[in-house]
């Protein structure tokens, strides 16, 4: 086996993208991502309270490389707000963000999406000074920098991150700024340290941030006419996390056979 | 699942494009370097590109230009901005004075507006979040007071190098042990994160390129 694994190093790897490649095939209904579905009910609330027609500033700016593992729960959430009546106002702060913003705007654009339901504010160059400009903008104390802002009061803040200027940015920048709008945010996991404290202490009305939660949103919410968007199969997952464990567990042990072998060594013949 | 929208040619040859970039990159993850390298300088290459045409596009045609040729002598301030920006840029041939302004000014006004954010929307809000306080039931009294505990054993894990007696070493140590396991059960969320990302891509080869998934 040893040989083996000097002669073809990439072997263990093209075994599990092998493993999870299969793992996607079956449809089972046996195994859920989403834990208890209570996660999801202050976003489910919040969506759910809005009165139609609502002004919902939806700040976009996740990461290219992070994105993936929100993509279904953004989109879903967008399709719940649409069908709650709502129109949103996008607005990005980062390079990245943008490009990302108009990819979803223009596949909502394509599901027949009406555009006065899909304002674009566009890129607002500037990064903590940007968000602080777009606060007074919101609040109508602004300094002319943001334009294209509709001239009503916002309902929600909505914000989509993973990049440096993300929810916690909103937080720090816009909502001691604009009191009168509550934020909530969609992250990805590797930020889940880092907005917990927020949303405990209420600075952040709801946040959706692993896996799990977003799991229990999608299965929250009724399917919308923009689609159902489907998250990771579980038992991919279930096969990947098996095979971590076990690779941590082969880890562990060669790390005690080692010891012991080194410290038998160390004894006195 | 995550192709893009449509069924137009366009549309399909996007979706080779990113299915044989995907192939490349997880090609890299089995050895294939060389190709791996060259998708690593397209990236860069389109980042660079897209980069430049958002500057133009989205900042300074629409924030410099037309303000500027609607109305030159109105916007005193973009003129002071356009000019502090050539001063950055022959930097290399003034004097070291000359470029010191514009850059202490992008500097300072980033650090003033990133402090005065930590604090006002971090550190007092965070601080009065961690006090513990008695809630309606007893349970969540029990738990605001041991988060307030927790709180403050982590805080004393960070107190390196101050004078300490066996109570307060015990303290830091919990403190610390603490902080790792919180570290240890955000490392186990952050490889389902990772998992999630990686079949992603295999059902975007799987499905919205073969055909292969419902």
């Amino acid at each position: 086996m040893t040989d083996l694994t000097r002669r073809a190093p990439w072997l263990w790897r093209a075994l599990l993208l092998l493993a999870l490649a299969l793992a996607l095939l079956p449809t089972t209904d046996l195994l859920r991502l989403a834990g208890s579905l209570d996660a999801a009910d202050g976003m489910v609330a919040i969506v759910d309270d809005l009165p139609p027609e609502s002004l919902v500033l939806v700040g976009f700016d996740p990461d290219l490389g992070t994105y993936a593992e929100i993509r279904p729960t953004v989109r879903t959430l967008l399709a719940d707000l649409l069908e709650h009546d709502a129109r949103l106002v996008f607005v990005s702060l980062t390079p990245e963000g943008r490009a990302l913003a108009i990819a979803e705007r223009a596949r909502l654009l394509a599901s027949a999406v009406a555009p006065e339901r899909l304002m674009d504010v566009g890129f607002v160059p500037g990064a903590e000074a940007a968000l602080v400009s777009l606060a007074r903008a919101v609040d109508g104390t602004g300094d002319g920098l943001v334009a294209g802002l509709p001239d009503e009061p916002f309902a929600l803040g909505l914000v989509i991150g993973g990049n440096d200027i993300g929810p916690r940015s909103w937080v720090e920048q816009f909502e001691p700024r604009v009191v009168a709008v509550e934020i909530v945010a969609v992250a990805p996991t590797v930020l889940l340290p880092e907005l917990t404290p927020y949303l405990e202490s209420g600075q952040l009305r709801a946040l959706l941030a692993t896996p799990r939660d977003g799991a229990a949103y999608r299965e929250s919410v009724a399917p919308t006419p923009l689609g159902d968007f489907d998250g990771p199969a579980p038992l991919a997952v279930l096969v990947g996390v098996l095979v971590a464990v076990a690779v941590l567990g082969f880890a562990v042990v060669s790390g005690l056979g080692d010891s012991l072998r080194s410290s038998r060594g160390r004894e006195p013949a | 699942m995550n192709g893009l929208f449509g069924a137009e040619p366009i549309d399909q040859l996007a979706t080779w494009v990113a299915a044989l970039a995907t192939l490349i990159v997880l090609g890299g993850m089995l050895g294939e370097r060389r190709l791996f390298a060259w998708s690593q300088h397209l990236l860069a290459g389109l980042a660079t590109g897209y980069l430049a045409l958002l500057a133009i596009t989205e900042v300074i045609v629409p924030r410099l230009v037309e303000p500027l040729a609607a109305d030159p002598g109105g916007r005193p301030e973009l003129v002071l901005g356009l000019g502090l920006v050539a001063v950055t840029a022959a930097t290399p041939w003034l004097p070291r004075i000359f470029g010191a302004v514009p850059l202490s000014i992008a500097i300072g006004a980033l650090a003033a507006f990133a402090l005065g954010g930590a604090i006002v929307g971090t550190l007092l809000p965070q601080l009065a979040a961690a006090v513990a306080r008695t809630e309606p039931s007893l349970v969540a009294t029990a738990v605001s007071a041991a988060a307030a505990v927790v709180t403050g054993l982590v805080v004393v894990g960070f107190l390196h190098g101050s004078p300490r007696g066996r109570i307060f070493g015990a303290a830091a140590t919990s403190g610390r042990w603490l902080m790792l396991a919180g570290i240890g059960g955000w490392l186990g969320y952050l490889l389902l994160s990772r998992l999630v990302l990686l079949i992603d891509r295999l059902a975007f080869l799987l499905g919205d390129w073969l055909g292969l998934l419902s």
